[in-house]
């Protein structure tokens, strides 16, 4: 509740995860000052996580719109949609937009997300070459299939093979051209990473390791792909999935930046009342304890409250962002958070392997705390693991099952009666109130 | 504020009969019922778990119905929600697409695949059908409990009184 009436101009940039978050904290602790939400998407707000089950044809495009359609008037929020910020004014608190019109604030949340990498190589620019980020891409590719029997993903990744899995659905001929020696070489270990790999190719996805695109060819529109082995691969569309890069530009040289934005424990820049969230922000990261982008939803929408709250006057501490993801191809689901590759000493890793049931768990544990895991299959232990990690609970009495097949939520409770303070969540106390353990 | 209801469970008291877990499948049934369920295709699935937290000590588990929910902030459809009156964190299975970012983030382990039905999230909805939740009006021990955490904390604080001065003597 407002203790008093405020009077703020509130810019946010971007209307994704992070730039909504922010403007749903604000307005809970805020309801009197003026939000304007700025985004050169011309749509109203929509999951681009979900562009890849849009274009497997397994859900509408009503599955992207994530909040309602009254939703700017539910949260008394101006908003200017297809509108570039163009540049700022750090200094002078204002804003340039698309069609030179100046917006002054008091905050400034950027909210600007990230841009999928592009390739620079011969044949490039022709018709039929796609990234995967936004609405028009995924209805630019949707466009192009009635004449699409071959496709090419450039990138192992999340989104080359998520992207892949898609089109595979959609009943083209896929083949992933992979640089590294093993698939989500970001998110996987080697072992996990075969695994999913051998899921992918039964399922008639067709994958090359160790090899990159050296010329896209065609005459305007693409027919092929060179490959640096000299081989070249017939197809009619391209997908690179390269990875993704900060949205730095209007603020470039304007606020210290990194790989991204760099945000401090409450999200704000090295600039007074200038606050980063999302893709766009660099931010320390708990699990690799060091700065570091993590492109990921639910940081985005974590980062986003908390700047918004900052923002509004609140003082929050931010705990710190991790990596983490989830995939699912062909009913195989896959989970990893933190280190997953430990490289350098004292390191210890817990893992469990039965490959005919295709169960895979690898826990990486340094100095008696978690601070990485690999799951397959049964992965719904995977957030009580992550959980421990983010705590730094002392992991030693339970570290001979935590790999175990019959691990569970249960054998954390008596580590939540010896380390109390350490588990922050209120309901890790409700399980254990009437738990005396024995010893 | 009044403090949002959940299951609450008396650890003392639990046997580890699993019968809150036959009760919650069966409540998610189409028919109600234990034996008709069985044959039911997809099968009921419960939401509810019976975990040991040593040799004869167990406590039923399921959605916490966190004040900040992690699974609300990981979900990239946006369908999870959280009852700002009732406190209850809920799954719109409608918007679900099954990326299991819930499953990621949730400190209990109480969130499952539902892959027999459509590749959904599932886990406990407090039983929107009934008064109380199916596993607690089923425990024959009244190890559950379906309340506020202020309600259960002052019952435990009674009944370990109670406890204590039965033993006095
Ligand atoms: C296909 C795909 C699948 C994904 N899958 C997953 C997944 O499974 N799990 C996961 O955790 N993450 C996933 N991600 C990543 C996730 O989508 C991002 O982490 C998340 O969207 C970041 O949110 P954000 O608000 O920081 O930025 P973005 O979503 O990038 O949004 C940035 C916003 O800023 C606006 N903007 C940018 N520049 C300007 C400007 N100059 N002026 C005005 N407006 C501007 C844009 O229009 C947009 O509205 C996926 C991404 C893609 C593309």
């Amino acid at each position: 509740m407002p203790t008093h009436i405020k009077n703020n101009i509130y810019a946010i940039i971007g209307n994704s995860a992070a730039g909504l978050a922010a403007i749903e904290s604000i307005r809970r602790v805020d309801q009197s000052s003026r939000i304007v939400n700025i985004s050169n998407q011309p749509q109203r707000p929509y999951s681009r996580c979900l562009l890849s089950y849009y274009l497997a044809g397994q859900y509408d495009k009503d599955i992207l719109w994530i909040r309602p359609e009254d939703y700017y008037k539910k949260y008394d929020t101006e908003v200017l949609l297809n509108t570039a910020v163009t540049g700022a004014d750090i200094k002078n608190k204002t804003l340039e937009i698309s069609g030179k019109k100046k917006i002054s604030f008091d905050k400034l949340l950027i909210a600007t997300g990230a841009s999928a990498k592009f390739l620079n190589i011969k044949g490039a620019d022709k018709k039929g070459v796609f990234v995967l980020r936004t609405l028009e891409d995924a209805d630019g590719i949707l466009r192009m299939l009635p004449n699409v029997k071959n496709a090419c993903i450039l990138g192992g990744g999340l989104i080359g093979l998520r992207a892949a899995y898609a089109l595979k659905r959609r009943g083209v001929a896929v083949h992933v051209i992979v640089k590294s020696e093993h698939i989500f070489s970001q998110m996987l270990d080697a072992e996990a990473a075969d695994i999913m790999r051998q899921h992918l190719e039964v399922n008639g996805i067709e994958i090359s390791t160790g090899l990159e695109a050296a010329e896209i060819s065609g005459k305007d529109s693409v027919d092929g792909v060179i490959l640096d082995d000299g081989n070249r691969l017939d197809c009619q569309l391209i997908i690179i999935g390269k990875g993704v890069a900060a949205n730095l530009g209007i603020v470039k040289g304007q606020v210290k930046a990194d790989m991204g934005i760099l945000a401090d424990e409450r999200l704000e820049t090295d600039r007074k009342d200038i606050y980063a969230a999302g893709d766009a922000a660099q931010a320390y990261d708990v699990l690799e304890e060091k700065n570091n982008v993590n492109q990921i939803w639910p940081a985005a929408i974590r980062q986003g409250k908390i700047a918004g709250l900052n923002m509004a006057g609140e003082e929050i501490k931010y705990e710190g962002s991790y990596g983490t993801n989830s995939l699912d191809f062909f009913d195989l689901a896959v989970m990893s958070f933190g280190v997953v590759k430990p490289k350098g000493g004292g390191f210890e890793e817990l893992i469990a392997l039965d490959a005919k049931r295709r169960l895979y768990r690898k826990i990486v544990v340094k100095g008696e705390r978690i601070v990485g895991g690999v799951l397959i299959n049964d992965v719904e232990r995977h957030g009580i693991l992550l959980h421990l990690a983010l705590q730094k609970i002392d992991i030693s009495d339970i570290k001979d099952i935590l790999a175990d097949e019959y691990f569970d939520f249960g054998k954390v409770i008596p580590l939540i009666k010896r380390q109390t303070n350490l588990f922050i969540r209120p309901e890790y106390k409700d399980t254990c109130v009437t738990y005396s353990p024995l010893y | 504020m009044v403090q949002s209801k959940k299951i609450f469970c008396d650890i003392t008291r639990c046997i580890a009969c699993r019968t809150c877990e036959i009760a919650c499948a069966v409540e998610h049934s189409i028919t109600k019922d234990l034996f008709l369920g069985m044959l039911e295709r997809p099968r009921p699935k419960k939401r509810a778990f019976v975990f040991f937290l040593e040799r004869d000590v167990s406590r039923s588990t399921a959605c916490q119905h966190c004040e900040e929910p992690p699974c609300m902030e990981a979900c990239m459809s946006g369908c999870i929600s959280k009852d700002e009156k009732t406190g209850k964190v809920d799954i719109d299975r409608s918007r679900c697409v099954g990326c299991w970012m819930c499953i990621m983030v949730c400190p209990f382990g109480i969130i499952s695949r539902d892959i027999t039905d459509k590749n959904k999230a599932l886990k406990c909805d407090l039983c929107p059908d009934r008064e109380s939740p199916a596993c607690v009006d089923a425990c024959p021990t009244k190890t559950l409990a379906y309340e506020s955490r202020d309600e259960f904390l002052k019952r435990i604080k009674q009944a370990k009184k109670v406890y204590a001065h039965s033993h006095k003597k």
